[in-house]
């Protein structure tokens, strides 16, 4: 038992040393040079022949390989067969959690943080893909949601991979199970209201306490405690209280306290629509609690028939990863489809392309299919770049590839959008921390089974996933020759697929 | 943006008022029987039809012969008049696109036979027609149709051992079977792996319901298989052994009809090509084939044709978790196996079988021999490529337009002819 259980925690090993390797060795060296045939920049034209070169995790050059002087002694990536785009930004996931969703209805004070799982197979998918950036947020399965946080797929913990902690909080006006709309909505509504209630008594009460106080100290004639200074004045263009300052921030619940703050414009809000009758109420609720400047929308595909008060109301929207929208009339039960990203484009509303992280609807094939329906080029890469990273407040960091930038670039073997094009190498903040050569899973999906000592013969053991692998399985004897081995592994089918399965039941559990 | 179909689906509500409307729209389209077609055509050659509609393209794939660069295509009655390469005009008033394919052909597409059409009264029951269980008012013929496949074959569902007769047809058109069956009985289906015996249980007792039967293992399905087999054998020679259906069989065995299988997992591959050997069936095929990759050299010495499932991000389909990579298509295309893709009845843009194509494509086929496994090679699977299945004259007008090349992911199905009708737009 104990060696079946080694045995299916050996290939979760292995991917911990792929994320660690890089980095201890480019720990070594603080400039890393890129080349690429094609630089396809997302901050202006392509750059032919180009080079990008990245100091301490930063872009610190980039352009024409004419025009850029490289260090002598950097350690150069890619080659003129490559094509360098930014790495994709992933606007809205609950991917990569424990659980998505909590089932009590208000929640702020929960986060994230304790439920994103490292090593949980859809941050590997996400390098072998290029999605580099992500914005993690509970589930839409909410009133209102615990604290999200923007992080990138690399590291092994929590803190390693985070980018922007304690990042914004999900509200829902789709109703959570077990609600219908109406409760739905008077919950929401209600904690908006306890809390100005809330807000308002403890002013009140301050003011008693301080009178209080006042008159003690005038009746024994000496000075007052000077205890003041904790509190604040209330911001918030919604609505606020008078005298907030009076009460102490402390003395505030945990619970509520970033509410307070969410009305107060500190928080960035992602408010899900489920339906097109969810958009009115979502900006009536962001209007009144004054989140309009701080919120986003997360629409499902039916949401596109609000798009024109979207559009009045000045929010940007993040889209369900079904683009295609199909309506049957229920009366002639004709079908319509409605290509969903298109009527945000047509009406000028930003909008960022979210994926199933699927091999077939990761972010490349989202921008794709737009483009296939119609949509300029352009606006297509930039739902999964610039504007991603714009509404996440992150358009100097990520989403293009300019001087000042996170070294975010994905090396393709050619066109973003081509069916034939994949993601060779992955960079993050400078660190090769993909690389399609060993990429077992990607293999496996590939070509099937792996040969079976193809790619231990070029490496030592400790660096090779697919070497420990072997070591796992029944071990091939010494005097086997290659061709007999990949009989015999071809045969053994079984064996890998009962090792697959267990690997994934693993991550699900842990 | 949005396209919108009438395809009579307000029949369901008003069938009455549905026939009406449709008599007074198009004119009714003749019933074309399979076996007189060639005299169908001669009949009307020496007064052809007019030239109704000419479509011209940057790009004509016909997957007979290599592609056309820039021509046009011209349409009499339901067929293809004329191919002519060159003479791209812009002219408006003629209809010109980036590039034209034949309408797919998709074998496996799962629609409108569920669970509730499996066969209860035996596990052999080669005398049952799938098109009596069919209906066309069913939404997901629009919606193939709309992305482009112009025809199917409709199975019985995989629950029983041998379940009966196919049928091809066409996804549009009148909603009457006359009108839209390509070739009746085409082709005998039937099924191993874990779908055949799945749910069933011996009787014990009085039986109450179709799952207390036989048989309930995968050595039980194999021991139905191969014993239907023998008795039909046995009634080919025996006047007294003669059974229901066993004609069928016979023309199976005899190669005068193609046996398609489900088979997903490698054992069930093995399976069906072991009994393909053993009774030296002619014509057969595995459906849902998804580990073909595994066995491409016993697939390619047995002679067995293969229906690739859809392809899944992570590799795993649905029928019986079988493991299916991506260059399955490339590996199969190289030994000379041939092989159609398989949509399975999926309605969104990236399941669809025009995608499938490009799905094989990224896995590292070929673009040709993708093309054909949409077209041409399903055609000849199921008997009716000298009908449909590629662009030449003669053949029915069924041809997909394209925005861009077939089958890349920017590129989109923008228009479908069907019998001649351009049907969506």
């Amino acid at each position: 038992m104990s060696l079946l259980r080694n045995r299916t925690l050996v290939p979760i090993a292995a991917s911990f040393l792929f994320g660690i390797l890089p980095s201890a060795s480019a720990a070594a060296s603080d400039t890393v040079v890129i080349e690429a045939g094609r630089i396809i920049t997302q901050a202006g034209d392509d750059i032919i022949d180009g080079v990008i070169v990245i100091t301490d995790g930063r872009i610190s050059a980039i352009g024409a390989a004419a025009d850029i002087e490289t260090p002598w002694d950097a350690p150069v990536m890619g080659g003129p067969d490559y094509t360098a785009f930014p790495g994709f930004v992933e606007a809205h996931t609950n991917r990569g959690m424990d659980r998505p969703n909590e089932n009590l209805d208000v929640t702020p004070f929960l986060n994230v943080r304790d439920s994103i799982d490292p090593v949980n197979a859809y941050f590997e998918d996400c390098k072998r893909w290029g999605v580099t950036t992500l914005n993690v947020q509970q589930g839409n399965n909410t009133v209102v949601a615990g604290n999200g946080r923007i992080v990138k797929p690399v590291g092994v913990t929590v803190e390693e991979m985070t980018i922007r902690p304690d990042f914004g909080y999900k509200i829902s006006l789709a109703p959570k199970g077990g609600k219908s709309r109406a409760t739905q909505r008077q919950t929401l509504n209600r904690t908006f209201n306890d809390l100005r209630d809330n807000l308002t008594n403890m002013v009140e009460s301050a003011k008693q306490d301080e009178d209080f106080a006042r008159r003690e100290a005038l009746g024994q004639g000496r000075e007052r405690d000077a205890d003041e200074g904790e509190g604040r004045a209330m911001l918030g263009t919604g609505w606020t209280v008078d005298g907030l300052e009076m009460v102490k921030r402390s003395s505030i619940d945990e619970k509520v306290l970033p509410l307070l703050e969410m009305v107060e414009g500190r928080h960035r809000t992602f408010i899900y629509c489920g339906a097109p009758m969810d958009v009115q109420p979502a900006i009536d609720f962001a209007t009144m609690n004054g989140l309009l400047g701080t919120a986003t929308l997360v629409v499902d595909d039916s949401c596109w028939k609000a798009a024109d008060a979207i559009k009045a109301s000045g929010m940007s929207v993040i889209l369900d990863s079904n683009m295609l929208h199909i309506e049957r009339d229920p009366v002639t039960e004709e079908e319509t489809e409605t290509f969903v990203p298109s009527v945000y484009a047509e009406k000028g509303i930003p909008f960022a392309l979210t994926s199933a992280n699927q091999s077939t609807n990761s972010l490349w094939f989202q921008a794709a299919l737009c483009v296939g329906y119609g949509m300029d080029r352009g606006a297509a890469l930039a739902a999964v770049t610039t504007t991603p990273a714009d509404l996440l407040g992150l358009g100097e960091v990520v989403g293009s590839l300019e001087v000042g930038h996170a070294g975010n670039v994905l090396l393709l073997s050619g066109d973003p959008l081509d069916m034939t094009s994949w993601v060779e190498y992955t960079v993050i903040d400078g660190e090769k921390i993909y690389d399609r050569s060993k990429d077992i899973r990607n293999k496996h999906l590939l070509y099937g089974v792996e040969p079976r000592g193809a790619t231990a013969i070029e490496s030592d053991a400790s660096e090779t996933p697919s070497d420990i692998e072997v070591d796992g399985v029944d071990k091939p004897t010494d005097e086997a020759t290659e061709e007999e081995v990949t009989e015999e592994h071809a045969d053994g089918h079984g064996d890998d697929h009962g090792d697959e399965k267990e690997v994934e039941e693993t991550v699900k559990k842990d | 943006m949005n396209t919108i179909l009438s395809l009579g689906a307000t029949a369901l509500a008003t069938p009455m008022l549905c026939v009406i409307s449709f008599a007074s729209e198009r004119p009714p389209v003749a019933p074309v029987i399979w076996d007189t077609e060639v005299e169908t055509v001669e009949a009307s050659a020496p007064k052809p039809e007019p030239v109704k509609l000419v479509i011209s393209a940057d790009a004509i794939y016909t997957a007979d012969g290599d592609m056309i660069k820039g021509g046009t295509i011209a349409i009499a009655g339901t067929t293809i008049a004329a191919v002519t390469p060159g003479g791209v005009s812009s002219d408006e008033d003629g209809l010109h696109v980036a590039a034209i394919t034949p309408g797919f052909i998709d074998l496996s597409p799962r629609i409108n036979l569920a669970d509730f059409s499996v066969e209860e009264s035996s596990e052999v029951v080669p005398y049952l027609r799938a098109t009596d269980a069919v209906d066309l008012y069913d939404p997901r013929w629009t919606r193939l149709l709309r992305s482009g496949t112009t025809s199917v074959l409709i199975s019985p569902a995989a629950e029983d051992v041998v379940g009966g007769m196919t049928s091809v047809v066409k996804t549009g058109g009148d909603p009457t079977l006359e009108s839209r069956e390509v070739l009746a009985n085409a082709t005998l289906a039937g099924s191993f792996g874990s779908h055949a015996s799945r749910g069933n249980s011996p009787v014990r007792g009085r039986p109450t319901n179709h799952f207390a039967r036989r048989p309930t293992t995968r050595m039980g399905t194999e021991w139905s298989h191969r014993k239907a087999f023998y008795d039909t054998l046995a009634a080919m020679s025996h006047e007294d052994r003669k059974f229901e259906g066993w004609d069928i069989m016979a023309s199976v065995l005899k190669g005068e009809r193609p046996y398609i299988v489900q088979a997903s997992a490698t054992q069930d591959i093995r399976t069906a090509i072991y009994l393909k050997e053993e009774f030296s069936i002619p014509n057969m095929t595995v459906d849902a084939a998804a580990e073909a990759w595994r066995e491409p050299g016993l697939l390619a010495r047995s002679g067995m044709s293969v229906i690739l499932p859809p392809f899944s991000a992570q590799g795993r389909t649905a029928i019986d978790n079988g493991f299916l990579s991506w260059n399955c298509a490339k590996t199969l295309g190289d030994l000379g196996v041939a092989f159609a893709l398989s949509s399975h009845g999926s309605a969104s843009p990236s399941g669809r079988l025009a995608m499938q194509a490009g799905y094989a494509i990224r896995g590292g086929l070929s673009f040709e021999d993708a093309l054909a496994s949409v077209t041409i090679t399903p055609a000849r699977l199921a008997g009716v490529d000298s009908r449909v299945g590629s662009i030449a004259v003669g053949k029915d007008a069924d041809l997909v337009l394209w925005s861009g090349k077939p089958f890349a992911a920017t590129s989109r199905v923008v228009g479908v002819v069907l019998n001649g009708e351009l049907v969506t737009q």
